[in-house]
């Protein structure tokens, strides 16, 4: 043993471990914090095509703001991406529950078939988004034969193409899509509930829906608060599912906020609108992501797991 | 759980759920493996017949679709090298050293996954335009390790946190310096860790459109995503070859799932709950 080793100071160690954050810790302020800041900036400055390269225009203070605000669109984008994401969220999380539920038995296969639902989740989004643009189509949509196979040919529909039915549609993509994701971690929750409790239930005389309800549903609560939240985050941010499979249309039947913000800003150009309409789309999962993380906060410091 | 009494009936039912559950997968591959005039016929077609491969020629005759092909595996790989590059250090330090701000630093990285792509691509765009970022390879690439970074931290740092400090102490003892501890001792121990990240990374890379929308103006960078979505517009009714390039997106994502498919799901699990 050398003799410098075992009082290798702490400073020491210390300045290294600065010495490793610094590379990661630059790169996210060059390329994640500073946009962020400077998309504020734009928000109250009126940036326009011309200025794009020469350093923005004149300040503007809430202009932007009372523009974007005043507008209905802005509005309308609003209600649709509640919609949208309460929607998304009601099912997701419910069939989620339902095939965690399920998976949660041991049986022969479960594993591989666990794996295999996953898959949806995976895929890339837009490929997501083509898929069911083709699924839904008018002609000759699977969905459409399928409902022709049981039922009249009146039930045959151009979900995508109709303004009053666009949205159901894309959200029924993104419910397929945020299932798989739904399942699993619901799963890690039901893993840690402690068999015993159903085995002495059981022995008490509780059926299977009582069990559910008195042990399993109040058990997993504090996991289907995490799942819900997490949930919410991802959702309100969608955009690519959309953005193929309607583009926001027809007329505006789809047009969610994350889609406003990009046409104000990249299809109109109005620079210092679509910054200002993109913090007000960064509100709701800002606020979600401050009520998770105080709860993470809190279950560390109980110990707790999840 | 008590072993259920027919273990095989939840097998069958899990089956059939799953099997409805991945019919749309199976429709995009089995629409791109039948010919283009049986397509659009009023009754679809379970089973292609005759299976044809003309719908990939017809896709891979598209021009740029093998460009736009290269350039994703360009960008999703450069995603996953700067992404561990930077994201390995910094969960070492973070959970290994005793320094300030380590707890904000955290923070900072669970709230940097909040904002929408939307809010950074619309900075991105005028930012990257002006430093001549736009249009190259590491302008998208730097754009999408800004989504991968703090999830890669977030996933490693549990991991080095699980690897017992006594190793690292007895390699320090030796008169190894920190960077050598942490490629002797600690990265051989977080293998899985390191393998979930770059997967996942590597799907997001491969998987992401809104910055290649926004930050690639022409072929030359432009990834499949991109590629894929302006084809609906252009050959809207070309089913056949739209699906065929849906599948070829889709097959590198299924491959790179069924090889890490065990740590991917671990790190999966643990970046989300665990936070």
């Amino acid at each position: 043993m050398r003799p410098r080793s075992g009082t290798q100071p702490s400073a020491h160690r210390r300045r290294a471990g600065y010495l490793f954050c610094l590379p990661g810790t630059a790169f996210l302020a060059l390329f994640l914090a500073y946009p962020l800041f400077y998309n504020a900036w734009t928000s109250v400055h009126d940036v326009k095509l011309g200025q794009l390269l020469g350093g923005g225009g004149p300040f503007n203070g809430l202009d932007n703001y009372r523009v974007v605000v005043d507008d209905p669109a802005f509005w309308h984008s609003v209600r649709l991406s509640l919609v949208f994401t309460l929607g998304s969220l009601a099912f997701q999380f419910t069939i989620g529950f339902a095939l965690a539920l399920l998976f949660a038995r041991p049986f022969p296969l479960n594993g591989l078939l666990r794996s295999l639902l996953l898959v949806a989740w995976l895929l890339p989004p837009v490929v997501s988004g083509t898929l069911f643009r083709w699924l839904l189509d008018a002609e000759s949509g699977a969905y459409n034969a399928l409902l022709r196979a049981v039922g009249p040919d009146s039930l045959s529909h151009d979900w995508l193409t109709d303004p009053s039915t666009a949205l159901a549609g894309v959200v029924l993509a993104n419910i397929w899509v945020g299932v798989p994701f739904n399942m699993l971690l619901l799963l890690v929750g039901l893993h840690t509930i402690d068999p015993e409790l159903h085995e002495a239930a059981a022995i008490d005389g509780a059926g299977p829906w009582q069990r559910f309800r008195r042990i399993t549903l109040p058990l997993m609560r504090p996991v289907s608060v995490t799942v819900l939240l997490l949930g919410l985050i991802y959702t309100f941010k969608v955009f690519d599912i959309v953005f193929v499979m309607t583009g926001g249309g027809p007329v505006d039947a789809t047009r969610v906020l994350s889609l406003y913000v990009y046409e104000v800003f990249f299809k109109f150009f109005r620079f210092g609108q679509g910054a200002a309409a993109g913090l007000l789309l960064l509100v709701v999962p800002l606020l979600t992501g401050v009520i998770y993380v105080r709860r993470l906060r809190r279950e560390e410091a109980a110990g707790g797991a999840v | 759980m008590k072993p259920p009494r027919h273990p095989w009936l939840l097998t069958a039912t899990a089956l059939v759920i799953t099997a409805a559950f991945l019919l749309p997968v199976y429709w995009m591959a089995k629409t791109s493996l039948t010919p283009p005039d049986r397509i659009l016929a009023p009754t679809p077609q379970w089973v292609p017949a005759p299976v044809t491969g003309e719908n990939y020629s017809t896709a891979l005759g598209y021009q740029g679709l093998t460009r736009a092909l290269v350039n994703s595996l360009v960008i999703s790989s450069g995603v996953v090298a700067l992404t561990l590059l930077l994201g390995v250090p910094l969960a070492y330090a973070l959970a290994r050293v005793r320094m300030r701000g380590s707890g904000a630093m955290v923070l900072a990285l669970l709230v940097a996954q909040l904002p929408p792509a939307i809010v950074l691509a619309a900075p991105l765009f005028i930012l990257e335009r002006r430093a001549g970022l736009d249009d190259t390879y590491a302008g998208l690439i730097a754009a999408d390790t800004t989504l991968t970074l703090p999830f890669t931290v977030i996933v490693l740092r549990p991991v080095l946190l699980s690897v017992p400090p006594e190793l690292e102490e007895a390699a320090l003892v030796d008169g190894c310096g920190l960077p050598g501890v942490l490629l002797r001792v600690v990265l051989p121990l977080m293998v899985p860790g390191l393998v979930a990240a770059a997967g996942l990374s590597f799907l997001l890379g491969w998987g992401e459109f809104l910055f290649g929308l926004t930050l690639a103006e022409g072929p030359d960078v432009q990834p499949v995503t991109v590629l894929l979505n302006a084809f609906i517009g252009q050959h809207g009714t070309a089913w056949g070859a739209l699906m065929a390039t849906a599948t070829l997106i889709s097959i590198p994502v299924v491959c790179v799932f069924a090889l890490f498919q065990r740590f991917i799901v671990g790190g999966l699990t643990a970046g989300s709950v665990r936070g």
